[in-house]
């Protein structure tokens, strides 16, 4: 067995020895905060998603059956927390007006021009989540950002292939909306 | 893919930077490892399933003993079984006050249903105040 694996330090919890999900946690951590960022657009309780899913896994590591891997069990755990506490806390939804950036916002605070743009792309990025249905932000996110093909996506989300194809061609067509309607109101091009 | 979708899924992949995930805070891996520390020692500390569960699993155990007791002690034929409850159940008739059943007269509910309809609030009563005690205790 790998002893860098997973299931090497899943093994180790179980026989009690807790410092050893610590590994697990370090591993994780980064995507899982990833995908509860994007779904939650809020940095508080992306942090607070990410821990809880952190703890139920925990909680529910003897169970964990080997079927998929740690990764993507986790994912699913992150996915369906981060989802039910945006619907529990629903609000407003942001028009085109409300995204706060123009160009000099990013220049004033980067170190230069590439950094500004990065900066800039980003946070449209994350203002075009924010406009679609936080199921929709997990699936663009696994898809785009963790490259992830949608049989994973399914095995996580529990939505089926053909359904995901569906509904990421309905977000990208959103956000690709929301994106061209921003670029028009400010004037930057990185 | 046909022209427009291709744009967007450009778009999209423009600026989209998959090298550019979000990073956890500083801290998060100590911050997630203390509150699982504090929800081990917490579950060791926890009451097992019958210190939490006293107070129903005692009115449980007293009122199947009452029901057991009702279906083995046969209806007047107390020397059958001598025990001493059933001597106490006869007082208990003696002390009672008596209950003229002109309004059940044709009724086929049974004379004890009386006094276990008359025990539901004393039962209620009693059932608060043990779990006022207990928890004052806790």
């Amino acid at each position: 067995m790998d002893p860098k694996s997973d299931i090497f330090y899943i093994g180790q919890v179980l026989e009690g020895k807790i410092n050893a999900y610590s590994y697990i946690v370090d591993r994780h951590k980064d995507n899982a905060y990833n995908l509860a960022l994007r779904i939650c657009g809020n940095r508080e309780e992306a942090e607070e998603v990410a821990q809880d899913a952190f703890i139920k896994a925990y909680r529910s590591l003897k169970n964990f059956g080997k079927r998929s891997s740690f990764g993507t069990w986790l994912y699913r755990i992150v996915y369906n927390t981060a989802i039910s506490l945006v619907r529990s806390r629903r609000k407003g939804m942001l028009t085109v007006e409300d995204f706060p950036a123009d160009a000099v916002d990013f220049l004033s605070f980067s170190k230069n021009e590439e950094e500004a743009a990065n900066e800039y792309r980003n946070s449209l990025i994350n203002f075009a989540l924010q406009k679609i249905s936080e199921e929709d932000r997990g699936l663009v996110t696994l898809y785009y950002f963790d490259d992830l093909d949608t049989e994973e996506i399914s095995k996580i989300t529990g939505i089926n292939k053909s359904g995901i194809k569906v509904r990421l061609f309905r977000a990208r067509k959103k956000m690709a909306e929301i994106i061209m309607k921003v670029e028009k109101k400010n004037v930057f091009l990185p | 893919m046909n022209k427009q979708e291709q744009y967007e899924e450009d778009l999209l992949r423009k600026f989209i930077n998959p090298e550019r995930i979000e990073k956890a805070p500083v801290g998060f891996t100590p911050k997630t490892m203390a509150r699982i520390q504090i929800e081990t020692q917490e579950a060791r500390l926890k009451p097992g399933f019958f210190a939490k569960n006293r107070v129903p699993l005692i009115s449980a155990a007293i009122i199947a003993g009452f029901i057991v007791i009702a279906v083995l002690v046969p209806a007047n034929d107390a020397d059958s079984v001598g025990s001493v409850f059933w001597q106490y159940m006869q007082n208990i008739k003696i002390t009672l006050p008596g209950i003229r059943d002109t309004v059940f007269k044709d009724s086929i509910i049974p004379g004890w249903m009386i006094y276990a309809l008359a025990a539901f609030p004393l039962l209620a009563f009693l059932d608060k105040a043990l779990f006022g005690f207990f928890h004052k205790q806790e």
